[in-house]
């Protein structure tokens, strides 16, 4: 299936009276890792949640234009249904702090009706835990609660959460800004080594990163894309100055 | 001058102390002297007081006050569900939709009628319930009791809800749950200890509320019933017409139910305070 | 932005959450009804003269009133002059697990039924009043109109104000401590900075939180108007109007609470009752909205 994951066109958001999304339009190819880059405050966290309507949990925000995510028109479709194709993880790692590290993973598989009965569900929790590289340090505490493992650690098992729905679509949220180096390789190893099952949208501010996990890269700045196309193209001949900068670290 | 300063800033710390000191001793003298009189009037009567009716004021026993224990657990029992549903949905509403009109107008009458005095709420349940069901009665008390609570109900849920972080709440969107499981699986079971404390502090307000049923729930203590629909009585109303009679004995009673009451509050303050457990987040 | 579920949800939510608005507009509607017979009957005199005769007919509300915001004034000059120090005691000078005690004790005292308040004002605040502070100042300040009766009981306005001060003293102090904790460290930290005692940097943030604390007061006192336990045991119950402190007298509530019950013996008497309380109730709208309003515009103003 090599279409659009994600195709937007003319996409205007606006949230009370600031304009956040000014025309973007963007085209995310199947099955890639497609990263969004741009300065704080540019609009990228935005544009990921308007993929999966999560932007409806702010009451004052309106989304105008076509977006058609895994075939649907998410405007004329049921958000609820859109979301069980679609995984996410945040800039702050937020597994849910009353349930175990297995019953954080088996209720995002439970709730998307992914498991029939428990064997299912340990198997699921099992391979969501190993695809986000967690398993070999949690497989012995899988009833201990997310506060007793480090924030790295978390975050991987938000990694494991979203997998375990077994979605079509990835989105993540500046997933390493909040934790140590070490970590943020082996969840970027993680998400590189995730793509023949699931298309990737990540939203990152280093260019680094960008280069050693992107497929495709799109530059936003001030709610408006300003240059997208595959990642090498980009990162060798950047078209425009606010690319050249945000590359050399300026922004 | 500098020494001066330090003098002044010295004198100043000693009597901001003190007067502190002096703030919270009522209270403690309050703890004290009810608990000595109240446990004495409750040794002496023995099981008898739980169990028994209340004295004439010319009786030589203390006698009892089971008709105000069942009154006031009866009345419990119908208003405390109710007030909790209530609260809750309420709640829920607006933190979920903070910003909707509706919401806006829902906080704000919280707050008018958690001012309205509660013996006013006992005059307008007595219009609108007493009145026409010609009867006292203890469904008008717990009426009376849920329109009192209700706004610190709502107020205890809402604080407590809106204090669950916004990632949470994101969290629970993005694995497709839908609105309800989100609010009953995350969000609740969260902030669990915050929910616990506040049934429990609207419990509390429940069983020492006294002015709302002065005309809604009778003073019926010649015998016990569970009747809903019977005039009842409540160990509050009980204590407010006992401690202000002439008779010895009643007001001997009146230490005893005030000595009880006060033991329910600080057997229940201190559940909350110590019990509870908390989710580490 | 909300989809088709999300209405859905909202919609199942509203019917139960709209109790709130319907009991607020019953009760008002009802106090408002039944007040209209001796409004119209009365008019203004209800609330300029000071009578209770139901067997003549004649009523006149002006008594309780004046003792209810008599009451209320000593009632909350009484909790800010425990409150304000409590605050600083609090926030300031403890630490670890006395803080931890004392600001227990504080909601401890906040929760306590009022009913056992009453029982305990009435039996051993009242006669301690009585003799220790009413008494003294009868002997020898008796030239102030306010000292100049002599204690019979002690069951008096003073005693009831000084009892209702007592007993909103944990609510005020919590509002207060609020707000004083909600100041930024950056505030305090500007205290120092500029060399300030201890002192004179508790008087700085005292200064910045003032239009909290004075909401805070003005929501005490609302609270003050509508308690009815303490009032009817401590006040003494009688329609008294004079200026002295230490005779007895009624507030609407502990009016009300004494009355009620009988006053529909009489033509008039119920319905001038409901009128007492459309003041109070009225007053007591008002006066929260304009504390919890200003607390929130404080708030947004203090914490950026």
């Amino acid at each position: 299936m090599n279409l659009l994951a994600v195709e937007m066109k003319n996409v205007n958001v606006y949230i009370g009276n600031r304009h956040i999304l000014k025309d973007v339009t963007l085209k995310i190819p199947s099955n890639t890792v497609f990263v969004i880059m741009g300065p704080s405050g540019s609009g990228k966290t935005t544009l990921l949640r308007v993929i999966n309507r999560l932007i409806d949990l702010i009451e004052d925000a309106r989304v105008e234009g076509y977006v058609k995510v895994l075939g649907f028109d998410i405007m004329k479709s049921d958000p609820y249904e859109l979301r069980k194709y679609i995984g996410m993880v945040f800039q702050i790692p937020n597994p849910f702090p009353h349930l175990t590290i297995y019953e954080n993973i088996a209720i995002a598989a439970k709730i998307n009706g992914v498991a029939k009965d428990k064997k299912e569900l340990d198997n699921i929790v099992r391979w969501a835990l190993e695809k986000a590289m967690l398993w070999d340090e949690v497989r012995n505490r899988l009833h201990d609660y997310p506060h007793q493992l480090s924030g790295g650690q978390r975050q991987r098992l938000c990694l494991a959460r979203a997998l375990a729905m077994k979605p079509k679509l990835l989105l993540l949220d500046e997933p390493t800004a909040n934790i140590d180096p070490v970590n943020a390789r082996k969840l970027e190893e993680a998400i590189v080594s995730l793509k023949d099952e699931v298309t990737v949208i990540m939203v990152t501010h280093s260019p680094y990163q960008a280069a050693r996990v992107a497929d495709y890269v799109a530059v936003l700045y001030d709610g408006k894309v300003v240059e997208q196309g595959p990642a090498q193209q980009l990162f060798l001949r950047p078209s425009t100055e606010i690319t050249q900068k945000l590359l050399r670290g300026e922004m | 001058m500098y020494n001066w300063r330090k003098l002044i800033d010295k004198l100043f710390t000693y009597m901001v102390i003190a007067v502190s000191i002096v703030a919270i001793s009522p209270v403690i003298h309050l703890i004290i002297t009810v608990l000595l009189n109240g446990t004495m009037v409750i040794v002496k009567t023995g099981i008898n007081f739980f169990i028994s009716l209340p004295p004439t004021p010319f009786s030589k026993d203390f006698g009892g006050i089971a008709p105000a224990i069942v009154g006031s657990l009866l009345m419990t029992f119908i208003s405390l569900p109710i007030t909790i549903v209530l609260g809750l949905f309420a709640a829920i509403l607006t933190t979920e939709f903070p910003k909707n009109t509706i919401s806006i107008v829902i906080d704000t009458i919280a707050k008018s009628l958690a001012s309205i005095p509660t013996i006013a709420v006992s005059m307008i349940v007595y219009t609108i319930i007493v009145v026409p069901m010609r009867s006292f009665s203890a469904l008008a008390g717990s009426i009376a009791l849920t329109i009192v609570s209700l706004p610190y109900a709502y107020t205890y849920f809402s604080t407590t809800l809106r204090s669950v972080p916004f990632i949470y709440r994101e969290a629970a969107f993005s694995i497709a749950m839908s609105r309800w499981s989100t609010v009953l699986k995350i969000l609740i079971p969260v902030v669990r200890r915050g929910i616990v404390t506040a049934i429990l502090m609207t419990l509390v307000r429940i069983l020492g509320e006294t002015a709302a049923l002065l005309f809604t729930a009778g003073r019926f203590r010649n015998g016990v019933t569970i009747s809903p629909l019977a005039p009842a009585d409540a160990i509050p109303l009980l204590i407010f017409d006992f401690v202000l009679s002439p008779y010895e004995i009643w007001r001997q009673v009146a230490w005893g139910a005030s000595a009880l009451l006060l033991l329910s509050y600080m057997v229940i303050f201190f559940t909350v305070k110590f019990l509870v457990k908390e989710v580490k987040l | 932005m909300l989809s088709r579920k999300d209405k859905l949800f909202f919609m199942s939510l509203l019917p139960l959450s709209l109790s709130l608005l319907a009991i607020l507009i019953i009760s008002i509607a009802v106090i408002g009804i039944r007040s209209i017979d001796s409004i119209s009957f009365f008019g203004s005199k209800l609330y300029t003269m000071n009578v209770w005769d139901p067997e003549a007919e004649v009523y006149g509300l002006l008594a309780p009133i004046a003792g209810s915001i008599v009451t209320s004034v000593i009632a909350i000059l009484t909790a800010s002059f425990f409150s304000i120090p409590l605050t600083i005691t609090i926030a300031e000078y403890l630490k670890g697990s006395t803080k931890n005690i004392v600001s227990s004790i504080v909601e401890l005292m906040g929760g306590l039924p009022t009913i056992i308040y009453a029982v305990w004002a009435s039996q051993y605040l009242v006669p301690f009043l009585k003799q220790y502070v009413m008494d003294p100042l009868y002997s020898y300040l008796s030239f102030i109109p306010l000292f100049s009766c002599k204690p019979i009981t002690g069951f008096s306005v003073l005693a009831a104000g000084i009892s209702i001060g007592i007993s909103i003293t944990p609510y005020v102090t919590a509002l207060i401590l609020e707000a004083y904790q909600s100041i930024p460290s950056i505030y305090r930290e500007a205290c120092y900075g500029i060399g300030a005692t201890r002192y004179e940097s508790i008087k700085i943030l005292l200064s910045l939180a003032r239009p909290a604390i004075i909401a805070a007061l003005v929501l005490g006192f609302a609270r003050s108007l509508g308690e009815t336990t303490i009032a009817v045991a401590t006040i003494g119950n009688s329609m008294n109007l004079n200026l002295c402190l230490f005779s007895p007298s009624y507030t609407v509530s502990a009016l009300i609470a004494s009355q009620f019950a009988n006053a529909y013996l009489y033509p008039y008497a119920e319905s001038v009752l409901y009128a007492g309380m459309l003041i109070l109730v009225i007053i007591s709208i008002l006066l929260s909205l304009y504390g919890s309003t200003t607390i929130i515009r404080w708030r947004s103003r203090v914490i950026v």
